[in-house]
């Protein structure tokens, strides 16, 4: 059974002594056949070349694409929700460059908002509500919210709205100025690339 | 009464004892639903909408390494011969509904999404016998669209004894004549029965008749429920312009 087809849920894909399952694909109760779990096309991927094992792996591709989700170590995109004492809330919009079919809170902590000068951190000069921020999913977190960083120089507050109401331009990593108003109000600010 | 017809084997609606209704099945029905289906077994219509997986909405119900499935059965005011208002959770449409969720829960992996809810609506529209079966068959389709990871499609199909005679696929006037009635749900590849229920009595050689004609039964649906999958990918390849 080699090349390529459509596949429905239950029909043996492999021999799990010439395959490894991927996604979409499970181990039979028996140990020895794949079976396909998904509806959609089988697809033969070659085996990394630095792994011992050089089994190919048999992957179903569905139709369907599930919402993204944040993991670990990938870099978001939140809108700030609440901003407290010691912590902010930001809801994730966007993981990577995939947005969320369902958003995700996030929490980013005092000590987590820059790299330096932990301890004097202002959550209210960092971050104030509907700011648009990137930032680093640090852990899964509890079972509330992400665990989100900005501690570093391309993270942090993307773009933000003055009290005037219009979009305001970074002028320092601390600091951003209205356009109408001429304001200066401070941020957490991400450089710009 | 006449069930099957002595002299030339027909039965009321004129069909032989081993023959199914004419099944139809559509996905993609609910646009809304992360997947559905539509499925006809004769004149018993169902539709089944799939949502998940998702957030568990109410927390205490979350499970720490598994999926939480969730099923609904109802049946519309209209679906039988009298329009009758039922209540949400009468003892029948309960039952129903644990049956359905224990065979599909047996089905989906749900150890790939833990922390998260799947919720399966069931909707009879129109009611001729066999919407336990046809309930299945519809949120089998559905999970299947919705792209739910699943161990095989489960199918199911009824099947009684009347007249001497076991009869496959019973249609309400069967139904209500009394006789015992066998509903086998079963993951058809892998040839393994997940569903067994019957009411009133039949002898064990006979009952041995009745559930391997209904597996015969849930085998073809099973084909026919398949060869939907694919028509139904190979129009969305065609659409995507793959």
């Amino acid at each position: 059974m080699g090349g390529e087809g459509v596949v429905t849920p239950g029909e043996v894909v492999g021999e799990s002594n010439q395959l490894i399952a991927g996604r979409g694909v499970y181990l039979a109760p028996n140990g020895r056949t794949l079976r396909a779990s998904l509806t959609g096309l089988r697809k033969i991927l070659p085996p990394p070349p630095d792994s011992s094992d050089q089994r190919s792996t048999v992957e179903v591709v569905g139709h369907k694409a599930h919402g993204a989700v944040p993991q670990p170590g990938s870099v978001v995109i939140a809108r700030v929700t609440k901003v407290m004492a010691r912590m902010a809330s930001a809801d994730i919009m966007c993981v990577e460059s995939k947005a969320v079919r369902e958003k995700f809170t996030g929490i980013i902590r005092q000590q987590d908002v820059r790299a330096t000068e932990i301890d004097k951190v202002d959550m209210y000069l960092s971050f104030r509500p509907g700011d648009i921020v990137r930032a680093l999913v640090l852990s899964l977190g509890d079972a509330r919210a992400y665990y989100l960083s900005t501690a570093k120089n391309e993270l942090g507050v993307v773009s933000a709205q003055s009290i005037a109401g219009a979009t305001m331009v970074p002028i320092s990593w601390t600091e951003m100025q209205c356009p109408l108003t001429g304001q200066v109000e401070r941020r957490k600010v991400a450089k710009a690339d | 009464m006449e069930y099957v017809n002595p002299l030339t084997g027909f039965r009321l609606d004129g069909r032989r004892p081993n023959e199914m209704r004419q099944i139809r099945g559509e996905i993609g029905v609910v646009a809304k639903a992360d997947g559905s289906a539509l499925f006809e077994m004769g004149n018993t219509k169902v539709i089944a909408a799939v949502y998940g997986p998702r957030e568990v909405q109410n927390k205490g119900q979350q499970i720490n390494n598994r999926a939480l499935v969730r099923c609904e059965y109802s049946m519309a005011n209209f679906s039988t011969g009298d329009r009758r208002r039922r209540p949400k959770g009468d003892r029948r449409s309960t039952e129903i509904s644990l049956v359905i969720r224990q065979t599909m829960e047996a089905c989906i992996l749900t150890h790939l999404l833990p922390h998260s809810q799947i919720d399966i609506f069931v909707q009879v529209l129109q009611a001729d016998g066999g919407t336990r079966s046809a309930c299945i068959n519809a949120a089998t389709l559905a999970l299947a669209d919705a792209g739910i990871p699943m161990r095989d499609i489960v199918t199911s199909c009824s099947a009684g004894y009347l007249c001497s005679t076991p009869l496959l696929d019973l249609n309400y006037i069967e139904d209500s004549a009394g006789g015992p009635d066998v509903t086998v749900g079963m993951l058809a590849k892998m040839d393994k029965v997940t569903l067994l229920q019957m009411d009133a009595k039949l002898p064990m050689d006979i009952f041995e008749n009745v559930m391997q004609l209904a597996i015969e039964g849930c085998k073809a649906v099973a084909h026919y429920i398949r060869e939907v999958l694919l028509e139904h990918t190979k129009q969305l390849e065609c659409h995507r312009g793959a």
